[in-house]
């Protein structure tokens, strides 16, 4: 299979050479990038922070920096809060994403505005969404406005201030940001399924409900996992929404795992644990990332597939 | 009748769902677009002003002044001599705006460039194998803040804090995966009968890239161009890190209204904020159709 699709031409000097061009810039790259984590390395395991003398002076501490951190409760809590923003926020994004996706599926009158619509969210720049919010959700702002005009009564919610209210809008705001994501990803799911095999189900008397349970969601699979993988990622590693709303607070309620090493590192300026710190998130990222990616490899040559097939797709 | 309830529920019930959703979704945008027409005292009105009758330009000719308008103001230090500040908010929008032209332009052409040409070798010459392929997804994969401390060190000893270049390189880093993987799905697609017959009639490698490929794929290259603009020039943690004065970027500008000596200036921040966002979604649905493309790297076509 890979030799049909390569190009046969006369190996020799030249196709190396020209595969090596083609090729250079990504290695000159992770040449240039590789001292950043050796000079990491170095903080890791050295305890500094800005206010002791010259860096390269530094006291060696062996794991003492690494242990410093994996006992610091502050950094446990800001993992679960990360794990919990990043499992509700796909979660949400994933059930609206998919039953916008449904309703969208079937072309109808009206269908390319309301796409246009939809997909506004996820065009907007992180920080213009996070000061835009700050205003919608000020105390005598349009929200509560809105819903006092809805409810007949005066609301006055500070949706910022109180721990779990925050926490809340917090994830409401990256479920609003990126639904669009999973459902262009989900719409763009659904009409490559074969409409054949739709029509047949209902030949044979099969109800909406079981069409859509036996026959649509088994073939939907790798997609759905693509979204929900590429989407938990993302939302693992969300910072510029939280930072600028809230800075972590009320209190911790919001401190993630992206906000507090933010805050180790450039508001009390523990060089040395922030890096050690960057290096155990660094770890574990790339531990589900990679897990992710196996997960991904394999959806992926199922997409490949039934798009390769003859009269599936557009 | 009950035929006619049948046969219209469902479409109603959609339509007041989609409905309901895009209300959701375009209120934000509706609401800082309306904002930054308001002049500054209908900023914090209760009950809120949805459409300011006394509609003004004054948060535009603010932001973005047209004219030179004083913004250095001096105050005393420690020893009693006089410093000159400039006002942080004046006049930087202009600045900020030249610099993320710059570097988001720069950052998208150099890695959608290398990008394509990598993603042709790995598409007829297999230079990288799938599994390498899957492992450049990690460079993007990795949240930024995880590498945005040591790169701070690293950039400190190399001078290239608060440079053009400093950005531009890390944007290189981020955004080559999506350039690679994006570009790699439109060349697949191309048939390879061509190159074969470009190549029996003489053609040597890079003619067949230049003239064969590239023509072909063009469009494509455009999307992903434009695709990896939107991130780029969204972007707004390394940008707020490796930056302190010089090459201040629009998103970094804009957090910098918040907890200044102005205090909460919403219409100026509004009026900001429609010029940062207003491209992006003018170019987002210029691309529609290859978003999808773009955001699952390729994986799922339309």
């Amino acid at each position: 299979m890979a030799n049909a699709q390569t190009i046969a031409r006369k190996p020799g000097r030249g196709l190396l050479v020209f595969k090596w061009t083609l090729l250079g810039p990504l290695f000159g790259l992770l040449l240039f990038i590789l001292p950043a984590f050796l000079l990491q390395l170095y903080f890791s395991f050295h305890s500094w922070t800005i206010y002791l003398g010259s860096w390269w002076d530094a006291e060696f501490a062996g794991l003492g920096v690494f242990r410093d951190v994996l006992t610091d409760s502050r950094f446990w809590w800001a993992a679960l809060r990360s794990l919990i923003f990043a499992s509700l926020s796909t979660l949400g994004c994933f059930v609206a994403g998919f039953a916008l996706a449904m309703a969208m599926h079937r072309p109808f009158r009206g269908h390319s505005l309301f796409y246009a619509v939809f997909i506004l969210p996820m065009l907007t720049v992180p920080v213009v969404i996070a000061y835009t919010f700050e205003m919608l959700l000020f105390q005598r702002g349009p929200i509560n406005g809105i819903l006092s005009t809805i409810l007949m009564t005066n609301v006055n919610v500070t949706w910022l201030a109180q721990p779990p209210i925050a926490v809340f809008t917090v994830i409401m705001l990256e479920i609003w940001n990126w639904t669009p994501f999973v459902f262009i990803i989900m719409l763009a799911g659904l009409s490559s399924l074969p409409p054949e095999l739709d029509e047949a189900a209902q030949v044979l008397g099969a109800s909406r409900w079981r069409i859509f349970s036996e026959v649509q969601l088994p073939l939907l699979r790798p997609v759905i996992m693509l979204a929900l993988i590429l989407r938990f990622l993302e939302a693992m590693g969300e910072f510029p929404k939280t930072w600028a709303l809230l800075q972590g607070g009320p209190g911790s309620a919001t401190e993630t795992v992206p906000v507090y090493l933010f805050l180790t590192t450039w508001q009390y300026f523990h060089i040395s644990r922030g890096a050690a710190m960057s290096y155990l998130v660094l770890i574990f990222m790339i531990l589900i990332v990679l897990l992710g990616i196996r997960l991904l490899r394999r959806e992926k040559q199922t997409i490949d597939a039934i798009h390769a097939k003859p009269g599936a797709g557009e | 009748m009950k035929r006619f309830v049948k046969k219209w529920r469902y479409p109603l019930f959609r339509t007041l769902m989609l409905t309901a959703w895009a209300l959701l979704a375009g209120f934000p945008i509706f609401w800082i677009t309306s904002t930054s027409f308001k002049p500054d005292n209908e900023w914090h009105k209760w009950p809120p002003v949805y459409v300011s009758k006394n509609a003004t330009l004054d948060n535009y000719r603010m932001v973005w002044p047209i004219h030179q308008t004083g913004s250095i103001f001096v105050t005393p230090d420690q020893k009693g001599h006089g410093v000159a500040h400039e006002s942080v908010t004046a006049n930087k929008p202009w600045h900020a705006l030249k610099n993320s032209l710059l570097i988001a332009l720069s950052s998208t052409a150099i890695a959608v460039a290398f990008g394509t040409l990598l993603a042709y070798g790995v598409s007829r010459y297999r230079i990288l194998s799938d599994t390498r392929m899957f492992q450049l997804l990690v460079l993007r994969m990795i949240p930024p803040i995880v590498v945005a401390a040591p790169l701070t060190l690293y950039y400190s000893v190399l001078q290239l804090m608060d440079t053009a270049s400093g950005l531009i390189v890390v944007y290189f880093i981020t955004s080559l995966p999506y350039a690679v993987w994006m570009t790699k799905s439109f060349i697949d697609e191309v048939p390879r009968e061509m190159e074969q017959a470009a190549e029996i009639l003489g053609a040597s490698r890079w003619q067949t890239i230049w003239e064969i490929i590239f023509p072909l794929i063009r469009s494509g290259v455009v999307a992903t161009f434009l695709f990896i603009l939107i991130l780029t020039w969204s972007e707004y943690l390394l940008s707020f890190i490796l930056s302190k004065v010089d090459v201040v970027t629009l998103p970094v500008q804009l957090s910098k209204y918040e907890g200044s000596t102005e205090g909460r200036v919403y219409g100026h921040q509004a009026a900001l904020a429609v010029g940062i966002t207003f491209p992006l979604i003018i170019i987002g649905i210029f691309i529609r159709k290859h978003l999808v493309r773009g955001f699952t790297f390729g994986m799922v076509k339309r």
